[in-house]
């Protein structure tokens, strides 16, 4: 007797998932990258546990000293005497976890709205108008908007961009939605007498996902940069918060004796948002069937 | 790491690229100002702005005028005064030869109107109270006014000298109606309006005729500089640049960060002002649950470091407060120094004790499951910001977790109308010691601006004693005991005395800052170009 393998579908579509992320690795940007961001995303993560010093302990006496003078103060101190790297540390883990945040809820929501739109026709107008319309406002202004009405703080911020991220997941998710609706498993499922929810379920959504996915990756990056700005324009976190954009914001004032200040959290802010611009395009090379050889 | 002097310099030359184009056509014997905000409006008794007072001192005149000492009246419109014996009627003699920028001559029937508008209550002026209980204001003949009050104002005139009593044209108010401060304006000062874009610049020229400004300026003629064009530069580093190239020749606004630097810088002087009253304070409100404990209010006096506050946020170039108002103020009672609540974390660790706040897990107090958290209202900006954080970290290491919250001016006024914080920071100027009391503590100034909620009937007495009385000696007596009590019952948490300095080019001769309002360019009478 002989064992003949036969290949099973989920393992199949293991070796497909082993072979993206090989692929994805390749890359010498991609893999840097990659390496980074996770790098970041484990200092963030462990910020509590690795940050040298309270982020919110001021000492007057120790205000502005510039970095990699004194051992112990890193990266230096900003104008009220704070470890610099500990609130570098906690300023990227509210700052990704605001990004998160947004993109989650966001895009979540203009995922499952672009999904609808293509599987039921007749709302597809209303849906997608509703969304060109939220299209139009700039996220800066609602943004301010917000914060007009609840006043400062994360909250607002959040919110703005979750709201200006979902019509754009909207688009995408439709636009992809609409070419899987054309193959003809969906049909088929469609024969076989499956209900709308449960092709929706198992056939359109995780068709659709990659494309998501790569579009969300990309947005990250945006959303890390939008956010930053509006905090950066005195909406965001209240003192003593560290949060990057409101670190940069704060830094200004003191660009020409204690530079540092703003330019920290401004570059971690520039390598975090071209890292995740970087794997996003990497990623849309490697899943998109028609570049591959 | 770099230098700073290098940074400075790369980044002077930098935003003189990017900054100078436009303006270096513009020299001659114009000088521009740079200044950090603009006013919503310049009608003289429709604001409080410092930034208001900064244009209206020079496109306007008042009555009479204050000496550099911020303590001697001087003659401006009015040549001469005389008080009846009552303390309550004011004869002003004018000057016969004061011309508005329209050219029309100035008489009697101007002051009238103005100082009437300021009183009228359908002009809803923020600053009515500071014109006295007006009787009434007549004019005896065309160069006689009389003032008469229904009680004393024994600083009236200190009051007269404020912009908010600047002398206005009535054809001109009632030409531009609304507009009138926005798109025009007819005074009698040094400068006459020229244009203003909100935001960006206000331009005056130079009135030719003008020949009746105060005697301390050398200067009794027109202004020597033709033109002054006024600019927003809202950024430090931007306007520190501009200063430091030229592009702006005077300043009030240098960064304190800078000021040690500029003051070194060979194309630049920097003189201060010798008497200047402006203090920046933290209040609490009293009928709040967290502050209602005059032991929770001291401890806050005594965990906040004001000395490290003037190095880390002022650069040392302001002066520990101790008080509501400077030891320098008139009326002042140096008794209020011997209780001062000074930096000293133990006192203030056992005040909280014994008020009940015992430290909870995370290092803040905590009494009945309820955690020490006052929330903090202020507005945005610089030196604020550096401020509420400073005081923020000092009162955490006693156990006080301050919630800041920080809003921009355009909503911020609004926001420290409410009755939702518990303490709020803010910046004042005031000429004395009645100004600044019955500014703040009177219980008909609550809920703005006595925002403390203070409402007693012995401080309202002592107030109203102390400004209707009619002899120095008499008035002292009742500001004395107001100031004590004042300050046994903590109602702020005062932090700097602030020092004016004013920053020009070399070239500029003439330079001496005035502390009145925090205008410290006042009239400009004496600025010329070498």
């Amino acid at each position: 007797m002989t064992d003949v393998a036969v290949p099973s579908p989920a393992v199949a579509a293991m070796a497909t998932r082993r072979s993206v992320a090989y692929r994805l690795l390749r890359e010498p940007t991609a893999f840097v990258s990659t390496l980074f961001l996770v790098l970041v995303v484990v200092a963030a993560v462990l910020a509590p546990w690795i940050a040298p010093y309270d982020p919110y302990f001021t000492d007057q006496a120790k205000a502005l000293r510039p970095p990699f003078e004194d051992p112990s103060y890193l990266l230096g101190t900003d104008a009220q005497g704070r470890d610099m790297l500990s609130r570098l540390l906690y300023g990227t883990r509210l700052t990704l976890l605001m990004g998160l945040v947004a993109l989650v809820t966001g895009g979540g929501l203009g995922a499952l709205v672009g999904i609808l739109a293509a599987y039921y026709r007749c709302v597809d107008g209303l849906l997608m108008r509703t969304m060109d319309v939220l299209l139009s406002f700039p996220a800066i202004l609602f943004g301010l908007a917000i914060a007009a009405i609840t006043g400062p703080g994360l909250t607002p911020i959040v919110i703005a961009l979750a709201i200006a991220t979902v019509p754009l997941l909207a688009r995408i998710a439709r636009s992809t939605a609409l070419v899987v609706m054309q193959q003809d498993y969906i049909d088929a499922a469609r024969s076989v007498g499956l209900g709308d929810a449960a092709i929706i379920r198992r056939y359109l959504m995780p068709n659709c996902l990659s494309s998501i996915f790569v579009f969300m990756t990309l947005r990250f990056g945006q959303i890390i940069l939008i956010g930053a700005a509006l905090s950066f324009l005195g909406l965001g976190a209240q003192p003593p918060t560290a949060e990057l954009g409101t670190m940069a914001a704060n830094g200004r004032d003191f660009l020409f004796f204690a530079p540092h200040i703003a330019t920290v959290p401004s570059l971690s802010i520039f390598a975090i948002v071209l890292a995740f611009n970087v794997l996003g395009d990497a990623l849309r090379d490697v899943l998109d069937p028609r570049l591959r050889q | 790491m770099v230098r700073p002097k290098t940074w400075t310099t790369a980044l002077a030359a930098a935003a003189a690229m990017a900054f100078g184009a436009g303006t270096a056509l513009a020299q001659g014997n114009t000088l521009n100002v740079a200044r950090v905000i603009d006013a919503d409006r310049y009608d003289p008794p429709r604001t409080t702005a410092r930034s208001a007072g900064d244009i209206l001192f020079l496109i306007a005149d008042t009555l009479v005028a204050l000496d550099w000492d911020l303590k001697t009246i001087k003659p401006l419109l009015a040549k001469s005064w005389s008080v009846t014996p009552d303390g309550k009627t004011y004869t002003f003699v004018l000057r016969d030869d004061v011309k508005f920028c329209d050219g029309r001559g100035l008489v009697a029937d101007d002051v009238v109107y103005s100082i009437k508008r300021w009183v009228d209550p359908e002009l809803k002026s923020p600053v009515r109270g500071r014109a006295g209980k007006v009787k009434d204001i007549r004019a005896k003949d065309p160069y006689t006014v009389e003032y008469e009050l229904e009680e004393p104002f024994g600083e009236l005139l200190f009051q007269l000298t404020q912009y908010f009593a600047s002398i206005v044209d009535k054809a001109s108010v009632e030409k531009l109606g609304a507009d009138f401060g926005v798109k025009g304006f007819n005074g009698t000062g040094p400068y006459c309006w020229e244009s203003w874009v909100p935001r960006q610049e206000f331009t005056l020229k130079r009135n030719a005729a003008y020949k009746w400004g105060p005697d301390f300026y050398a200067n009794r003629g027109p202004a020597h500089i033709e033109r002054m064009v006024w600019k927003i530069i809202p950024e430090d580093s931007t306007r520190l640049a501009a200063v430091q190239t030229n592009q702006v020749h005077i300043t009030q606004y240098v960064p304190y960060i800078a000021l040690d630097q500029v003051m070194k810088q060979p194309n630049l002087k920097t003189q201060q002002a010798q008497s200047y009253l402006w203090t920046y304070y933290f209040g609490f409100k009293v009928d709040r649950e967290l502050m209602s404990d005059i032991r929770v209010r001291r401890a806050m006096n005594h965990g906040v470091d004001r000395d490290a506050l003037v190095k880390s946020v002022w650069f040392g170039h302001a002066t520990p407060a101790y008080t509501p108002v400077s030891p320098d103020t008139p009326d002042f009672n140096a008794r209020t120094l011997d209780t001062p609540f000074k930096y000293d974390v133990e006192k203030a660790r056992q005040l909280l004790d014994e008020a009940g706040w015992k430290p909870g897990p995370d290092g803040i107090r905590v009494k009945d499951g309820k955690k020490l958290a006052p929330v903090f209202y202020g507005i945005n900006g610089s030196p604020a910001r550096q401020l509420a954080e400073a005081v923020q970290g000092d009162l955490r290491k006693i156990g006080i977790d301050l919630q800041v919250n920080l809003f921009d001016a355009t909503i911020g006024w609004g926001k420290l109308a409410t009755q939702e914080f518990d303490a709020f920071a803010m910046s004042y100027p005031y000429v004395s010691v009645g100004d600044a009391y019955n500014l703040y503590f009177r219980s008909a100034a609550a809920p703005t601006p006595n925002r403390m909620n203070w409402k007693n009937p012995k401080t309202d007495d002592l107030l109203a004693r102390g400004t209707a009385a009619v002899t120095a000696e008499e008035r002292r007596r009742h500001y004395d005991e107001v100031q004590m009590q004042i300050q046994e019952a903590t109602l702020w948490l005062p932090i700097i005395h602030e020092q004016l300095h004013l920053t020009a080019s070399a070239r500029l001769d003439g330079l001496r800052a005035h502390g009145i309002y925090g205008c410290a360019i006042y009239k400009g009478l004496d600025f010329k170009f070498k």
